[in-house]
């Protein structure tokens, strides 16, 4: 179990010292729970600072707007920034270092470890709780403890988890500046891709039946992309404003640009747009399960992912967010790649 | 007016320019009969395929997309098609994996010299299209 208070010094002292310009991490949420994410500049802040099972944001997503911050204000960053990273933040991280997005010297990575435990899916507290609002929530062991109006309710951890905690591997930060926690990498309390073997027992038709419904609903509000930390780029694919527009450029060259995808929210074009993302952090994701949480109207996003992730695992041996010095997925191949399916 | 024609799946096929494209045209200096269902489009490189393109031709209303490059070995790039065929392989898991069929999507090296195979390949590709219907799964509804 990590004590707060450790995650608190450590942060204390690295601002103190100087050794960091800002800390991202967690703070209490206004209503105490979940959680939310907070950049710290001073020591004394340092006591904002939480770590409970509703910390299931993925923080390497502020990393990317303060690179982002500082480009447009053309600033250098001089001292790093510090990070309170989970497992699947740090695999983050050590992509988005892998992709030269930032060095690794500009980060200081303060690691935490889930342990045996892991974050909470909200609605499945709200289904255990009955409706009860909880306004606090702690790690106890294999229980988590939620302070209710009613007084202290504890849950077994395994039945309010989000899935991909649930099926996580990695729950220790392997890339750290410091790690809190125990290193306990190779647990799965679920079989790793459980929920995905069993929606690949559905034939082609239901497998289209379900994506099909699940694709019609979305309202495309790009919750998912705006979550993700690995959706940096300055323009995206989707949007239809990809033409650099100068004094120039005549009315037919914009009237002509490449529309790819149009914006509307239909289903062609949702299916589209979930399709090209899903290819694009083929090899990238690092199975945070963000983008599925934030879905404002649930489709199960994870499940496109972790299919790349399991192909690039099974036939490319890929591990994602494993290696900063590493070649990428599809920048990389080996002479023994699958070609059975070519003519 | 007339009577309804016959389906004939739309193949837009994405040749690689030093390979495939010249297969495809040794097909037709060498007189050799196969269907006129796929388009063809010269692309770079196999490698340079992006998954953008075969979406996009799905999203227009495309029956079938073919990717061919060529052998591995020969790449004029040295390695393009080791990437493409990584590439294009997460590509095919991904379609069949929302319920596309696997016959909508199909790739092939087809060396210059390959005129003959290069109609095989389109030939199998029709036959096989043939009973699958035309695609309405990816393609775009334009109301």
């Amino acid at each position: 179990m990590i004590n707060i208070q450790d995650i608190r010094d450590t942060a204390r002292d690295l601002l103190a010292k100087g050794e960091v310009r800002a800390v991202i991490g967690w703070r209490a949420g206004s209503r105490g729970m979940p959680a939310e994410p907070v950049v710290i500049t001073a020591p004394e802040q340092a006591d904002e600072l939480v770590w409970d099972p509703t910390c299931y944001h993925n923080l390497a997503l502020h990393l990317v707007e303060d690179r982002k911050f500082l480009a447009h204000a053309r600033k250098t960053a001089g001292a790093p920034i510090g990070i309170i990273a989970k497992g699947c933040d740090a695999r983050a991280i050590v992509v988005l270092m892998q992709e030269n997005y930032f060095k690794r010297e500009d980060v200081y990575i303060i690691g935490v470890s889930c342990e045996g435990s892991g974050m909470i899916a909200e609605w499945k507290v709200a289904r255990q709780l009955d409706g009860a609002v909880p306004t606090a929530a702690a790690f106890a062991g294999d229980e988590f403890a939620f302070a209710t109006a009613a007084g202290e309710k504890r849950l077994p951890a395994r039945e309010v988890m989000a899935d991909r905690c649930l099926e996580c591997r990695n729950p220790f930060p392997k890339e750290h500046n410091v790690a809190l926690g125990e290193d306990k990498t190779g647990r799965a309390l679920e079989a790793p891709f459980a929920a995905l073997a069993r929606f690949e027992t559905r034939s082609e038709g239901e497998r289209w039946e379900f994506w099909q419904r699940q694709f019609d609903r979305c309202i495309r509000c790009f919750a998912c992309r705006s979550v993700c930390p690995m959706c940096y780029c300055e323009e995206c694919v989707v949007d239809s404003i990809n033409i650099a527009v100068a004094p120039e450029t005549t009315a037919e060259e914009k009237a002509n640009r490449i529309r790819w995808i149009e914006r509307s929210a239909v289903k062609s074009e949702n299916i589209t747009y979930h399709m090209t993302r899903a290819i694009h952090l083929a090899g990238r994701c690092v199975d945070c399960g963000e983008c599925e949480r934030v879905c404002p109207v649930n489709i199960p996003l994870r499940l496109l992912n972790n299919k790349m992730e399991r192909e690039a695992r099974e036939r490319f041996g890929y591990e994602p967010g494993a290696s900063i010095g590493g070649p990428s997925l599809v920048a990389s191949f080996r002479d023994d790649d699958p070609g059975a399916f070519i003519r | 007016m007339s009577e309804q024609q016959p389906y004939e799946p739309k193949i837009v096929a994405f040749l690689c320019k030093w390979c495939s494209s010249a297969g495809s045209d040794l097909a037709g200096v060498s007189r050799i009969q196969y269907p006129a269902n796929a388009t063809p489009i010269t692309v770079p490189c196999s490698g340079s395929m992006s998954p953008m393109y075969i979406l996009s031709a799905f999203n227009k209303g495309a029956d079938g997309v073919l990717v061919s490059g060529c052998h591995i070995g020969d790449c004029h790039y040295m390695e393009g098609n080791f990437l493409a065929r990584r590439k294009l392989h997460l590509v095919k898991e991904l379609l069949q994996f929302i319920g596309v069929e696997e016959n909508r999507f199909r790739m092939s090296w087809v060396s210059a010299a390959e005129g003959a195979k290069y109609a095989q390949v389109v030939k199998d590709f029709v036959e096989d299209l043939r009973p699958l219907g035309s695609q309405e799964k990816l393609k775009a509804q334009r109301t």
